[in-house]
């Protein structure tokens, strides 16, 4: 299993799937009495998921124009390469980036027939299906990273005409003397760039779905409150 | 003996995450998770991020969140007043009187927006109060809201028709062709409903209208005007092939946003809300589409789809005996599971089955369309029922109660559907 090689003397598993575990077990034993020292930590993920959200609103007015653009430059026989790809790539970023928000926010549907039974399987099957689904996004997450470091690792280009700067590639890879040197020569879209957004938007929501389970062990209430409509 | 293990095992699995309401598109990915390594040597992690990330980034999807940003900036437009007001001077000579108007809203809404849900707030918001002034029996309009309603489903753009050409590769302008001429007959079907409840009920007709001149209908419809011919525009450019599925999202968009301007309900607020609110419709369905596409690559690994279709084939059903079976077994799973999750969770299975049997899969879209709208108002579970218990502060039963004539007319609509399948394949033959 190389894809659980052990991190700092543990195998990876343990740090994605038990540990996390082990922090509910915690919050569920000592309860209520946790809430004032959480409290500060929540506030900042509330914030950190609805900036993530608003990133996507970002990259859905970035598909509404990309797809202007492509057919203003078809009625005016302007050749602008690659706007299908990157709307392509901007439909990716709306889609993961808005995960947690739109959890957090109650969009997401579930079967709720159950669940809604009695109020035992309220609140216990609520958590399982919480714990559960943190368990699968956990997974979920850690092989999206997996897919975005090999794609960086065999320079994995874009099948299309999609091309971006080379200061951009630099400036994504941390490279800022690349950046500063200010190279405009166009290459074909390393695929592992547009991919970090599955990566983030992934590990939001897994991040998302853990820190619901907690605040349901330890206020007892589901955090996430749906809409009345859709 | 292998498919058969398999078979029980994935739904084992599958009503298990399912019903302890784990969300759909997680749960989905679970029990494709299960299949690939329960049934074969893949890299299951490596697999499913892959085949996701494929999926994630299509451009034939990029019309999804276009057009429900078009309908969400409607429904935050002034669009619902203007709506019933437009619509019922014009209603108010035919036999039913303003009852027409739950129909003709919902025809029109549903032009502009690919959501039940959405659909029936928006016509329901103005029409149900303004009805029940006027005396109408409260059966006749929560029953007929209830049913036009799920025509946002069928009628262009519907995202259950997106969500359907996207995962078997068929043309979604065909499919949102397809859907027009079907949409519509479902809608003079709902009409002639209200028509025969006038000459069969007619102690419980209301006063009649006052009349009023044809100058002042037109005053009355004058926003109606701007907003069909936006429909036009975005039908249009896609029949006639000016524009993709995804570049006609983009002028609705925009036309959408112009009206709102003119009629000045566009501020900074309303903008945001629509983006946001269209964002998280978005990203409910592309984590169901996910999950989706994951388990069609487990279950396209066991071979469990060509089986099942061999199975099928070899049972030598008649068309009709398999569209029969097949309307039964999506109304069990609709009574459950939302549309665009019974078609992406079935596709599949069903897609082998009916290419096998010879069933246009454009005719086979619209055929799902509208049992999948039967669904939605079928009790246990159903959005429209849940949408109008909120709306209007009736049980569930009396709701569906009063609903189910227009399940019986769904159901008249696929019988037409088989006899006559050119009502859905007639027109995208036509495309340019």
């Amino acid at each position: 299993m190389r894809d659980w090689s052990p991190v700092m003397n543990l195998p990876l598993w343990v740090w994605l799937f038990v540990l996390p575990s082990f922090i509910g077990v915690v919050c569920l034993i000592v309860g209520p009495r946790l809430e004032p020292y959480l409290r500060p930590l929540w506030r900042i993920l509330d914030r950190v998921y609805a900036t993530s959200g608003a990133i996507a609103g970002f990259f859905m007015i970035m598909i509404l124009t990309l797809i202007v653009i492509g057919m203003v430059a078809r009625w005016t026989s302007v050749a602008v390469p690659g706007t299908t790809e990157f709307a392509g790539y901007a439909m990716a970023a709306t889609s993961f980036f808005a995960l947690c928000h739109a959890l957090t926010r109650g969009a997401h549907i579930r079967v709720s027939i159950i669940l809604n039974a009695n109020d035992f399987l309220k609140k216990w099957l609520d958590l399982f299906a919480v714990f559960g689904a943190a368990v699968i996004a956990t997974y979920f997450a850690r092989y999206a990273i997996k897919a975005n470091f090999f794609s960086e690792m065999l320079n994995d280009r874009t099948q299309g005409q999609d091309q971006i700067p080379e200061w951009l590639v630099s400036l994504f890879s941390l490279d800022f003397a690349g950046v500063a040197a200010g190279s405009t020569t166009l290459a074909y879209t390393p695929i592992w760039i547009p991919q970090l957004a599955m990566s983030i938007g992934t590990i939001l929501l897994a991040i998302a779905l853990w820190d619901t389970l907690y605040r349901m062990l330890v206020t007892g209430v589901n955090p996430i409150v749906s809409e009345s409509v859709e | 003996m292998t498919e058969a293990y398999a078979t029980i095992v994935f739904l084992f699995v599958l009503f298990t995450l399912l019903g302890s309401s784990i969300w759909i598109g997680l749960a989905l990915m679970g029990v494709a998770w299960v299949g690939m390594e329960l049934f074969t040597t893949r890299p299951a992690g490596d697999a499913m991020a892959t085949i996701i990330w494929t999926g994630a980034s299509s451009w034939t999807l990029t019309a999804l969140p276009l057009f429900i940003w078009m309908g969400e900036i409607l429904y935050r437009t002034r669009l619902s007043q203007d709506m019933f007001r437009g619509l019922a001077p014009w209603m108010r000579w035919l036999p039913g009187g303003l009852l027409h108007t739950n129909i003709a809203g919902c025809t029109i809404f549903a032009a502009v927006s690919g959501s039940s849900a959405a659909t029936l707030t928006t016509v329901g918001k103005m029409s149900i109060p303004e009805l029940r002034k006027r005396g109408y029996p409260e059966y006749m309009i929560v029953g007929t809201l209830a049913g036009a309603a799920t025509l946002g489903l069928m009628i262009p753009p519907s995202l259950t028709l997106i969500v359907y050409g996207v995962s078997i590769n068929e043309s979604i302008i065909k499919l949102f062709m397809a859907g027009i001429i079907p949409g519509l007959v479902l809608a003079a079907l709902f009409m002639s409903y209200i028509v025969a409840w006038h000459y069969f009920r007619p102690e419980q007709r209301p006063d009649p209208e006052p009349s009023i001149s044809f100058g002042t209908m037109l005053a009355e419809s004058r926003f109606l005007i701007p907003v069909l011919c936006l429909v036009f525009a975005v039908i249009g450019s896609m029949y006639f092939g000016w524009a993709t599925a995804t570049e006609a999202a983009a002028v609705g968009v925009l036309g959408a946003l112009t009206l709102a301007m003119f009629q000045r309900s566009l501020t900074f607020s309303t903008f945001f809300e629509s983006l946001m609110g269209a964002t998280r419709t978005s990203a409910m369905i592309a984590l169901i589409l996910m999950g989706a596409a994951f388990l069609s690559l487990s279950m396209g690994f066991t071979g469990l789809p060509r089986a099942l279709a061999a199975f099928i084939d070899q049972l030598n059903l008649s068309p009709i005996t398999l569209i029969a079976a097949l309307t039964i077994f999506y109304i069990i799973l609709g009574m459950f599971l939302d549309g665009i999750s019974s078609v992406v969770l079935t596709m599949a299975i069903v897609e082998p089955m009916i290419r096998q049997a010879g069933i246009d899969p454009i005719w086979f879209g619209i055929f799902i369309v509208v049992v999948v709208e039967m669904a939605q108002v079928t009790p246990p579970i159903g959005f429209n029922l849940f949408v109008l218990q909120a709306m209007t502060r009736h049980e569930i039963g009396y709701i569906s109660k009063v609903a189910l004539p227009m399940v019986g007319l769904m159901l008249l609509m696929i019988v037409l559907l088989v006899a006559f399948p050119g009502l859905a394949t007639w027109l995208p033959e036509t495309i340019r």
